[in-house]
C-alpha cells in the first residue's frame, strides 16, 4: 500500500511502499511541483529505484530554476538506500 | 517456499506478499527483509521490462538455512543477461546529468551479501544471498 498527499502546509507526505507499481500517482504529484518543497518520509516504509528515479527527475527539473526538494524524517533503511545510490549527494536530507 | 508469477508488473504485489509470508514465517529481521524485497523487486521488474521473448513467468524460490537467506529467480529466456557484471551507473557527476539507469542492480548489490548468475539450457537463474544479523 502506497500513499502520497500534499498537506495544508505544502509538505509532500509519502507513506507505505513506494515501488515500481506505484509510479503513476507519484509522477502525477511530483510533476506538479514547481517550487522548493519538503518531502516527509516519516511514514515511508520502503523505496526502490523506481521511486528514486521520480525523486531524481523532480530534483533535476527544480534545480534548473534554483529550487529543490528537501527530504525529512527518513528511516535508517531508506537512508541506507540513499547512501548506496549516492543520492545523499543530490538531496538535502534532514 | 516456491511460487510462479506471471511476467507482468501487475504481479509485483503478489511477489511482495510471497516475500512477506516467507520472511515472517522464517523470522527474518526487518532490515534483511527490506534488502531481500528491494533486490527481488529490481530483478523481477528487469525481467518484465527487458523480457526478450521468453515463455512463461518467473519462479521465485526462497529458503533460510541457519543465518542465511537464499532467493532464486528463474525465467526461460532466449538470451542471457549476467546481472553480476559491473553496472554503468555514474555517480560522481552533477545533478542535472545523473541518470537512473543501472541503479536498481547497483542498489541490490549494495544491500546483498552475494549475487550469482547462471544461464543453462535457456533458463536464467539469479541467486540472491543475504546473511542475517546474529
Amino acid at each position: 500500500m502506497f500513499n502520497i498527499a500534499v498537506n495544508d502546509a505544502g509538505v509532500i507526505v509519502l507513506a507505505g511502499r513506494f515501488d515500481a507499481a506505484q509510479t503513476d500517482r507519484a509522477r502525477e504529484v511530483f510533476g506538479a511541483v514547481t517550487e522548493s518543497a519538503i518531502v516527509d518520509m516519516s511514514r515511508l516504509e520502503y523505496i526502490s529505484s523506481a521511486g528514486l528515479g521520480i525523486l531524481l527527475a523532480t530534483q533535476q527539473r527544480l534545480t534548473k530554476t534554483g529550487k529543490k526538494l528537501k527530504l525529512v524524517h527518513m528511516s535508517k533503511m531508506i537512508r541506507d538506500v540513499f547512501r548506496i545510490a549516492r543520492f545523499d549527494l543530490i538531496f538535502e536530507i534532514e | 517456499m516456491r511460487q510462479q508469477f506471471p511476467k507482468d508488473m501487475r504481479s509485483l504485489e503478489d511477489v511482495f506478499d510471497f516475500l512477506t509470508r516467507f520472511t515472517e514465517a522464517e523470522g527474518v529481521d526487518s532490515e534483511a527483509a527490506f534488502a531481500i524485497a528491494l533486490a527481488v523487486e529490481e530483478f523481477f521488474t528487469n525481467m518484465v521490462k527487458y523480457s526478450r521473448g521468453g515463455n512463461g513467468g518467473v519462479a521465485i524460490d526462497a529458503m533460510r538455512e541457519g543465518g542465511r537467506v537464499t532467493v532464486r529467480l528463474e525465467e526461460h529466456t532466449p538470451a542471457p543477461f549476467d546481472v553480476t557484471r559491473p553496472t554503468k551507473t555514474q555517480f560522481d557527476i552533477p545533478v542535472p546529468d545523473r541518470r537512473p539507469g543501472g541503479l536498481g542492480i547497483h542498489l541490490a548489490k549494495g544491500l546483498l551479501d552475494d549475487l550469482r548468475y547462471e544461464y543453462t539450457d535457456g533458463t536464467s537463474c539469479i541467486t540472491l544471498i543475504k546473511q542475517l544479523e546474529k
